[in-house]
């Protein structure tokens, strides 16, 4: 198994930089998530890895080998770099039966024809499919085409696995249940896998880490517990789960405490291990499920108005007015309608420099 | 699991550049094979295989200021006007008449409609000629009722109303595939807004009709120009000539070839059709000139035009009945009687001795032959080609596969009759490929170079529908370039392929146009034959020719609709 190494890698289509210097190194063994928007270059720097995207600059190694220097001119093609790749629409040939889509990659490797055939039965038994080698792809569901095509990426046990939203085409449900097989999959081969996905449940329930990208930049990098409870940015904040954003000055901040006075007036304490300067201009990020009822409390306590509710069977949400501000919150209790206080932890909230205008 | 030893990886495969290269270039150069020669000799004071070659304007000097030029172009012009407007309109007004309206027996007369397509134009000249021509079986019945002659086929007229015939299917099927794409939503919210059914025909259904009609005309303006057949049969009695006929008249009939000035013809006719091409190019994207297979249509409310459906029934059957059943009709009788003539009864001369001529004379059995052998070998050869040179400029990474994309669309500029010129010119001027010269090779590469475009526009619907994961799927397996086409993308573009073989050998087998000059004693074309029997005006024989071309071709199509279900065409 092998380590990937990503040095300041630059794609451009014309005017538009796809891939804006992304820098990045995956673990042996690890499955790390490439997530963002569609257009925020997560596809383009997967392709680059794959060698179906020439990258204008930068470097891809992996296991120590070049895959491609942009600046020596080294661009390994696809078929020499030993990569297994699951397509966002499965890509499986039409053609040919599902044994011979799986045995392709063993065919281009002149492999004995008994080791092709015990190669081909052990991987689609990995995959729980046996016993389907003789159909033909449009006679399976969804999924089983979906396991079909991780078959064939794994069959020549290549040393990096690359997924391309391979869910995506899933329904709902079926797609929750992929999402565990395939994890407990990756980490039974051990193999070092790079994920794409615009779906940030995914990102977190797979990864171990996630790189979370916008604009063709990696904006934070981390485990999926650092980047949903310690957004870098609002972007991240509020691509990952959701966010209300207080803006606000820094009133006083002592160890590990930041004092911040909303623009409402409304004055909030927030952990936070960074030195903040009195006076910077801050967002304090403040996640809809971690906001209670004051019940009593008197620190932390914003006081406002309930403006909108929604139900939504399991939970309710609500838009909570605060002056001229508004704060979504998302809770397991019906809050009083009308005016009312609700108490923001000091360790739930995040605080965020703002971009100053 | 999966614990066996690594495999060794795929092989370099260097193979990959240059199989690109080498179908790329040879595109190049097959294009370039015909063109080259015609340009240097337009600039040469004596004829290109000649040792002594001073370069001169001459050429160009002498047909600009000759009369015969100036008619020849000004007949160009009007038979050109006159065959895109009337054509275009006739296409159209039977596409909404046959894809909108209640009229009766609509599907068998759309069938009926696009049937002139496969017959080649110069079966179709012949056919006329056989039942409207001067002594035509229809002009003398109609004299020896009012004693004079109707109308007079050999003129520009004549020429003008059989183009218009031949041309018409064309303009049709782009109305009616630009019917069948629209969103008939768009009519229903005019009816609903309050307008009649004709109110809408008139403000939303044509209006919508206009690219396609646009489209169409630039089609048929370039085809009414290039055309040979039907000013060549029509317009050579009575000395009526166009571009396409006065290169022929130049270059083979009368004594002395004048090579200069064939070739400055030739090249200004070049220079005004790819002036059209562009035109037609920023219109609508590329690849479109060739009317290919269509998917099937869906069919929206038609319009319910009261009583006006018996008129429209009246003018597509007046249609079909002049433009295809009396004339192929008459070719045919015309190929098993002595003579044919409504002063006696044909039954009386029934006679096979027109087929045993033909089957009998060895040239003209052989020219039967070769048609079919270019046709199907020719054509089976040409399509793999125009399929490889289609995913060496839509799925490679040559550089130049751009430029490939272009230059392989460029032969629908070059007229038929000047890509033979440069054919022959080009063999004459390289030794080692003399040989070829007199053999159905040269046919055959002079007729996959004409319909490289045509096989391009057949194969890349198809081919820009497989997704570029599949390919790229195999290419992370560890499949190279050329392994991932072979074993991926030509396996899924085999019923295109198949599609694609026997367009082509219908195509081929009509074509003649390029094969006036190429042709020697050995090589000649059903086409070539006919000409050569018609100058002599042994008009028995031609409608036997005519018959096999015909019938060969319906028996393509019918095998192809109901034994493999595919449609060819509409």
């Amino acid at each position: 198994m092998a380590d990937v190494i990503i040095e300041n890698l630059v794609k451009r289509y014309g005017e538009v930089t796809a891939v804006d210097h992304v820098s990045l190194a995956v673990q042996s063994g690890e499955l790390l998530s490439l997530l963002g928007p569609s257009g925020c270059g997560k596809t383009t720097t997967l392709m680059s890895i794959a060698g179906l995207e020439r990258p204008d600059e930068g470097r891809i190694l992996a296991a120590g080998e070049v895959l491609t220097d942009a600046g020596q001119r080294v661009f390994l093609p696809p078929e020499r770099r030993e990569l297994g790749m699951v397509f966002q629409s499965y890509a499986l040939w039409p053609h040919m039966t599902v044994a011979n889509n799986v045995a392709y990659g063993l065919r281009t490797r002149r492999a004995p024809h008994a080791q092709i055939r015990d190669r081909v039965d052990e991987v689609l038994g990995l995959v729980q499919l046996e016993g389907m080698g003789a159909r033909y792809p449009y006679q399976l569901s969804g999924g089983q085409q979906q396991r079909v095509a991780l078959a064939r990426a794994l069959v020549y046990q290549p040393r990096i696995l690359l997924l391309d939203e391979p869910l995506s085409n899933l329904d709902a449900k079926l797609r929750e249940q992929a999402r565990v097989w395939l994890r407990e999959l990756q980490q039974r081969l051990k193999i070092t896998a790079i994920y794409v996905t615009h779906d940030q449940a995914e990102a977190l329930g797979l990864s171990d880490r996630i790189a979370v990208m916008s604009r063709g930049r990696i904006v934070q990098l981390g485990t999926p517990r650092d980047i949903y409870e310690r957004p870098s940015d609002p972007f991240v904040a509020d691509f990952i789960g959701q966010a209300s954003f207080l803006p606000g000055l820094v009133e006083s901040a002592a160890a590990g405490r930041v004092r911040v006075r909303l623009r409402n007036g409304q004055e909030l304490s927030i952990e936070s291990a960074a030195a903040w300067e009195t006076g910077a201009q801050v967002l304090v990020a403040v996640r809809p499920e971690r906001v209670l009822p004051a019940e009593g409390r008197t620190e932390n306590v914003l006081t406002g108005a309930v403006r909108s509710h929604l139900y939504l069977g399991a939970r309710h949400q609500y838009v909570f007015d605060i002056g001229e501000l508004e704060l979504r919150i998302e809770a397991a209790d019906e809050l009083p309608p009308g005016q009312g206080r609700v108490y923001v932890p000091p360790q739930a909230a995040t605080l965020l420099r703002q971009a100053s205008a | 699991m999966l614990e066996a030893a690594r495999l060794p990886s795929a092989q370099a495969r260097n193979a990959d550049a240059p199989v690109q290269w080498g179908i790329g270039l040879l595109a190049v150069l097959l294009i370039l094979f015909p063109i080259a020669p015609i340009l240097y000799q337009s600039v040469l004071a004596r004829p290109i295989y000649e040792p002594t070659r001073t370069l001169t304007l001459a050429n160009y000097a002498r047909i600009l200021t000759s009369s015969e030029f100036h008619a020849t172009v000004l007949n160009s012009a009007l038979l050109g006007l006159a065959t895109t407007i009337a054509a275009v309109a006739l296409g159209t007004l039977l596409a909404v008449l046959v894809m909108r309206t209640d009229m009766p027996a609509r599907g068998v007369l759309g069938g009926l409609i696009i049937s002139p397509l496969f017959i080649s134009p110069l079966v179709l000249a012949f056919a006329w000629v056989t039942m409207f021509g001067p002594q035509g079986y229809v002009t003398i019945a109609l004299r020896t009722i009012t004693g004079s002659d109707p109308w007079n086929l050999y003129s520009l007229a004549g020429i003008a109303v059989v183009s218009i015939f031949y041309y018409a299917p064309y303009a049709y099927l782009n109305a009616a595939a630009s019917l069948s794409l629209s969103d008939p939503t768009v009519e229903d919210a005019a009816r609903i807004a309050g307008a009649t059914p004709l109110r809408t025909l008139m403000t939303v259904t044509l209006p919508l009709l206009r690219p396609a009609m646009t489209y169409s005309a630039l089609l048929v303006g370039i085809g009414s120009l290039e055309l040979l057949s039907i000013p060549l049969i029509l317009g050579t009695p009575s000395g009526v000539d166009t571009l396409s006929t006065l290169l022929v008249k130049l270059g083979v009939m009368g004594g002395r070839p004048d090579y200069g000035a064939v070739a400055a013809v030739a090249t200004l006719l070049l220079i005004v059709v790819s002036g059209l091409i562009v035109a037609q190019e920023r219109f609508i994207g590329a690849g479109q000139r060739f009317v290919t297979v269509k998917g099937k249509a869906i069919a929206p409310r038609p319009f319910a035009i009261g009583p006006l459906r018996f008129a429209a029934v009246a003018l597509c059957l007046a249609y079909v009945l002049v433009g295809v059943v009396m004339p192929l009709g008459g070719i045919l009788l015309r190929s098993v009687v002595g003579f044919l003539s409504p002063l006696a009864n044909p039954l009386e001369s029934l006679t096979l001795e027109h087929y045993q001529l033909v089957f009998q004379t060895e040239s003209y059995r052989r020219s039967i032959l070769n048609s079919l052998l270019i046709a199907g070998i020719g054509g089976g050869v040409g399509i793999v080609f125009m399929a490889l040179l289609a995913l060496v400029t839509y799925r490679s990474e040559l550089s130049w596969r751009r430029l490939l994309g272009f230059v392989a669309l460029y032969p629908r500029a070059v007229p038929g009759i000047i890509v033979g010129i440069g054919f022959l010119w080009s063999f004459v001027l390289i030794r080692p490929l003399g040989n070829l010269r007199n053999t159905i090779f040269a046919l055959a590469a002079a007729f996959i170079m004409r319909y490289i475009p045509y096989g391009f526009s057949i194969i890349s619907p198809t081919l820009t529908r497989i997704s570029r994961e599949l390919d790229n799927a195999a290419r992370v397996c560890g499949d190279g370039w050329t392994g991932a086409m072979r074993r991926v993308l030509l396996p899924i573009l085999g019923p295109a392929l198949v599609t694609g073989w026997v367009l082509l050998f219908i195509t081929f087998l009509k074509e003649y146009s390029s094969a006036v000059f190429l042709f020697a004693r050995g090589s000649e074309v059903i086409g070539t034959t006919m000409l050569a029997l018609w100058r002599q005006g042994d008009m028995g024989p031609v409608s036997v020719l005519a018959a096999v071309q015909v019938i060969v071709i319906l028996t393509v199509i019918a095998v192809m609709r109901y034994g493999f279900k595919v449609r060819l065409y509409g």
